[in-house]
């Protein structure tokens, strides 16, 4: 056949053309950059995502710019008011500058142990200038950890974007602790604190307690005397009436009235124990000694 | 070379000799086949819950695509991300205290400081949602770690501002409204694409250590609760037997002032009826009323009768004591 010759050309033509492609041609994703070396040396980095053209001889180098958190183990610091205190933070860094990055750290793992280095220099500087109040305290206002880690966070981004090409985006504190050798101590005087605080309510229960009860009491006192006063007041008001109508009727006739009290009083005043000395020449007895001359 | 003909019109396909075994027609129709089912990959289907990212070589070009049927460039150009963002994914922060028996986790992890300087174990529970699907995707590492991390640090500031009493009782649901606020803010910052819907304080303890001590404050403030409502009982008890005993006391003296009243007017009408039959024969009634009561004294007293003009021995009252009543008189 005449046509294999150029046929077989024509393929290995076209085959040249798609690897020539191929080869001068990358994609970004999102999720990284890409990094051009030629021949070792560093060329350009991209930071687009999308696709990229290159030189066929450049190669390709991906490295993750996400958004990544290290934990760096838990570390005790020395406040200025000379007390320990364990710190457990997190860092949440991004490669900014992979030319920087290849050049200086290499990996992730390297990165985290310089960003480990940088960020306990600095928060070890930090915490050692400020009174441990400035972290733990009971009143909200005065607890400055978040402009101490603020600056913190600028200080490393500084230093970290400057060596390495790391961004820093945040350092926080996740977890405050005391030493594990502070603890008994601490449980002690939390023991120590809620006893007194139970006493304190039981105190306080009884202090409501006995309020309450002395208000009764006093409430008490003041409706039983004022029924008292009412009371008084109204029986003075038959007391009064009583003598005035026993006025009116005595005063028409005082001497009987006399007469008849007098004779009633008798009958309740003299009982079998009283003795009469009755002289024979008595109203009464007048006509017991003489007969019915006694009478007149 | 087949391939670069495609465009051309088939009207020669049933004009072909027969022995060529592959008719150019059917293979071209393959080759149609072929790139239709390609350019197929490119549709794609967002159920009613989901929404897609579509990345272009790597590029995002639709960051929120809804639900429907959208078409794309045919695979490998476009990726298709979906995501359910409506549906809310839980994670822990913080912990539980180390379980003494079986001693699986760590003590430090769940204890945090709080502001007056006792521990205290708190675990949170986190809800959270995807706010932008891209940046979820795309712009960290590991979503759940950068969420767990920014509530931690969050819950770890709230908790050092605060005291321990605060912490377990009144300011549970200010701790957790701050808690969210404060790591949404965060995370906002660090672009994560993720909307937080809740932070529960799922269990708050003291340390093993001061646990019974922590109870006894409970039970301290429940006895205080009992004592005062003893107190209240006592008072609800005494108040109203006040009462009572008041109106009791006003009751009587009312019925003293009817019965004083009526008895005067009673024994005024009776005087006045005596009175005006006295009057009639003031002498006889008299003597009468006078010989009337003296029958009803003397019976029942002693008496000693002694002559007018006698001199009186009074030694005979002493002597008289078991002595019948009457004496004789000395003559």
């Amino acid at each position: 056949m005449m046509h294999d010759r150029p046929k077989l050309v024509r393929a290995a033509l076209a085959a040249a053309a798609l690897w020539l492609l191929w080869a001068s041609l990358f994609t970004v994703r999102e999720t990284e950059f890409a990094f051009l070396t030629q021949f070792g040396r560093p060329v350009r980095s991209v930071a687009e995502a999308g696709l990229h053209f290159k030189w066929p001889v450049q190669n390709v180098t991906y490295f993750d710019r996400r958004l990544r958190i290290y934990n760096p183990r838990p570390s005790e610091f020395l406040t200025r008011d000379k007390k320990n205190i364990v710190v457990e933070n997190y860092v949440a860094w991004r490669i900014d500058d992979p030319e920087k990055f290849v050049q200086s750290v290499g990996d992730a793992g390297a990165a985290e142990l310089r960003l480990h280095d940088i960020i306990w220099s600095g928060l070890s500087a930090a915490l050692g200038s400020q009174e441990l109040d400035a972290l733990v305290s009971p009143d909200p206002a005065a607890v400055r950890a978040r402009q101490i880690l603020d600056r913190l966070t600028e200080d490393s981004d500084r230093s970290a974007l400057r060596q390495y090409g790391i961004r820093v985006v945040d350092v926080r504190i996740k977890r405050l602790n005391l030493p594990e050798q502070n603890k008994q101590s601490v449980y002690a005087r939390m023991r120590a604190e809620r006893e007194r605080i139970a006493r304190q309510y039981r105190a306080e229960g009884e202090e409501q307690a006995l309020a309450i009860r002395a208000d009764a009491d006093r409430q008490r006192e003041e409706i039983l005397s004022a029924a008292y006063r009412e009371a008084e007041r109204t029986r003075g008001e038959g007391d009064a009436e009583a003598t005035r109508v026993y006025g009116q009727a005595y005063a028409r006739n005082p001497r009987l009235y006399r007469f008849l009290r007098t004779l009633e009083s008798y009958k309740r005043v003299l009982d079998d124990k009283t003795t009469a000395i009755l002289s024979s020449d008595s109203e009464l007895l007048k006509v017991l000694m003489r007969g019915q001359s006694g009478a007149q | 070379m087949s391939t670069l003909d495609l465009g051309a019109p088939e009207a020669a396909a049933p004009a072909s000799p027969p022995p060529v075994p592959p008719p150019r027609g059917r293979r071209r129709r393959y080759a149609w086949w072929a790139a239709g089912l390609w350019l197929a990959t490119g549709l794609y289907l967002v159920p009613s819950d989901q929404q897609a990212v579509v990345t272009r070589f790597g590029a995002v070009v639709e960051p929120r695509a809804l639900p429907g049927l959208h078409l794309a460039w045919p695979w490998p150009i476009d990726r298709v991300y979906r995501l359910k963002v409506r549906q809310l994914q839980r994670l822990a922060a913080g912990g539980d205290p180390a379980d003494p028996v079986l001693g699986r986790a760590d003590a430090s992890r769940s204890q945090f400081l709080t502001g007056d300087q006792n521990l205290i174990h708190v675990r949170a529970v986190v809800q959270y949602s995807v706010a932008a699907p891209a940046p979820y995707l795309f712009a960290s590492e590991d979503v759940a770690a950068v969420i767990r991390s920014a509530v931690e640090s969050e819950l770890a500031r709230c908790l050092s501002g605060r005291g321990v009493d605060a912490v377990l009782t009144t300011e549970k649901a200010a701790i957790q409204d701050e808690v969210r606020a404060g790591a949404q803010r965060l995370l906002n910052e660090y672009g994560a694409g993720v909307a937080l819907a809740s932070v529960n304080l799922e269990s708050v303890l003291p340390p093993a250590e001061a646990a019974g001590a922590f109870r006894e404050v409970a039970s301290a403030r429940a006895d205080a609760a009992r004592i005062v409502n003893e107190a209240l009982g006592y008072a609800s008890s005494v108040l109203p037997r006040a009462r009572g005993e008041a109106r009791q006391l006003l009751e009587s003296a009312a019925a003293y002032k009817q019965r004083k009243i009526n008895e005067a007017a009673g024994d005024a009408a009776r005087f006045q009826q005596v009175a005006a039959e006295y009057a009639k024969a003031a002498e006889v009634t008299g003597e009468r009323l006078y010989q009337e009561a003296m029958v009803e004294i003397l019976p029942k007293i002693r008496k000693l009768i002694v002559d007018a003009q006698g001199s009186l021995d009074l030694t005979i009252i002493r002597r008289g004591e078991p002595a019948p009543a009457a004496a004789p008189p000395a003559p």
